[in-house]
């Protein structure tokens, strides 16, 4: 840097020689940056909106690509009122198996052989409701199953009515013999 | 001072990000009068100067964000106005540096002395240059850039850049002494 550059550098300011009307120049910008734009810019600009668009837009998509992830929220909804139902279900006929059950086991008219075998086709029907119930929580088809688990638990009653009708058959048999003779 | 310089305005620049009115105002107060300079110098036109040094903080405002404290507010600021004054003398089609012979020059020592030296005179010749060593002496010389730098503000190469400052330069030393 010659001498000449050096003198034009140490004297830069004096090179600054005009002065501007520097409030008209700014009413033209000011005018320009969105006068309300101090709130709106902050709601578009704020990282968290941000944030919660670029969510909003990857669920977007992704709900689109697997419309399985949407139908999934129905089911679920779904769900609540199929194991609502499932639950109606299970404490009317529970309540009732099981009153019927001690019936059974407490009747002194039944052979020991007669209690043995009802109970274990009772069991086996219980463990078969379980695994349903277990099916039910794999979501496979609702309906079907819980279908099934009225099956079920119609079949215990049934075997248990039939039990009943049993013991009772003779009695009357009984009787009509009795009444015969 | 340099790193305090930089934290005050680092406050206002924040702030002005975030649109505070108040802080964007306080920025353009303390820089206004530079920048207009800066354009004046470029483009000597007082409605243009005034409708650049406009247009580049509303350009400054609204990109902002952009700004990452690599340079200081101000010289990023510049860098703008600069940009701007030049599109804007393209648009008007006016040389930004002569290109003449500029391949075959060698660069030669400038023997010529300047007489006395006058920051009045010197401003006066600057005046008086052609466009193309007008830019180039103000990039150099007043507004600090290097070679790299001008280069890639009048889109030339960096030999071009050299070479041209130095035959603006003789110019500008001859012009001095006539006055």
């Amino acid at each position: 840097m010659d001498s000449f550059e050096k003198y034009i550098k140490d004297n830069k300011q004096q090179f600054d020689e005009h002065k501007v009307d520097s409030a008209k120049l700014w009413k033209g910008i000011e005018s320009k940056l969105n006068p309300p734009g101090i709130k709106t810019r902050r709601l578009w600009q704020s990282p968290v909106f941000k944030v919660a668009a670029g969510i909003l837009i990857i669920v977007g998509i992704f709900s689109l690509a697997n419309p399985s992830v949407f139908s999934g929220i129905n089911s679920s909804n779904q769900n609540d009122l199929v194991s609502q139902e499932l639950n109606d279900i299970d404490t009317y006929y529970k309540g009732l198996v099981s009153f019927q059950v001690q019936l059974v086991k407490k009747s002194t008219k039944l052979q020991p052989e007669d209690k043995k075998e009802f109970l274990s086709f009772m069991e086996e029907l219980d463990d078969e409701y379980l695994l349903l119930k277990e099916e039910m929580k794999e979501n496979l088809n609702n309906e079907y199953i819980l279908e099934a688990i009225i099956k079920n638990y119609k079949k215990r009653i049934e075997l248990i009515e039939n039990l009943l009708e049993q013991i009772n058959l003779p009695k009357k048999a009984n009787d009509h013999e009795g009444y015969i003779l | 001072m340099e790193t305090n310089i930089l934290h005050t305005h680092k406050e206002l620049v924040e702030k002005s990000k975030s649109g505070d009115r108040n802080s964007q105002y306080q920025l353009y107060e303390l820089y206004v009068n530079a920048m207009y300079n800066v354009s004046m110098r470029m483009l000597g036109i007082k409605e243009d100067a005034e409708d650049i040094v406009q247009d580049s903080f509303i350009t400054a405002f609204k990109n902002l964000q952009s700004f990452r404290y690599e340079c200081t507010f101000g010289s990023w600021l510049k860098r703008i106005v600069i940009n701007k004054s030049i599109n804007h003398l393209k648009l008007k089609k006016i040389a930004l540096a002569p290109l003449e012979n500029h391949e075959y020059y060698i660069c030669e020592d400038i023997n010529e002395p300047i007489e006395n030296m006058d920051i009045h005179k010197i401003r006066a010749a600057i005046k008086m240059l052609p466009h193309g060593y007008k830019q180039i002496i103000n990039l150099y010389l007043i507004e600090g850039y290097d070679h790299v730098e001008i280069s890639e503000i009048l889109s030339i190469s960096g030999s071009t850049s050299k070479s041209q400052y130095h035959r603006a330069k003789k110019k500008l030393i001859q012009i001095i002494n006539t006055l």
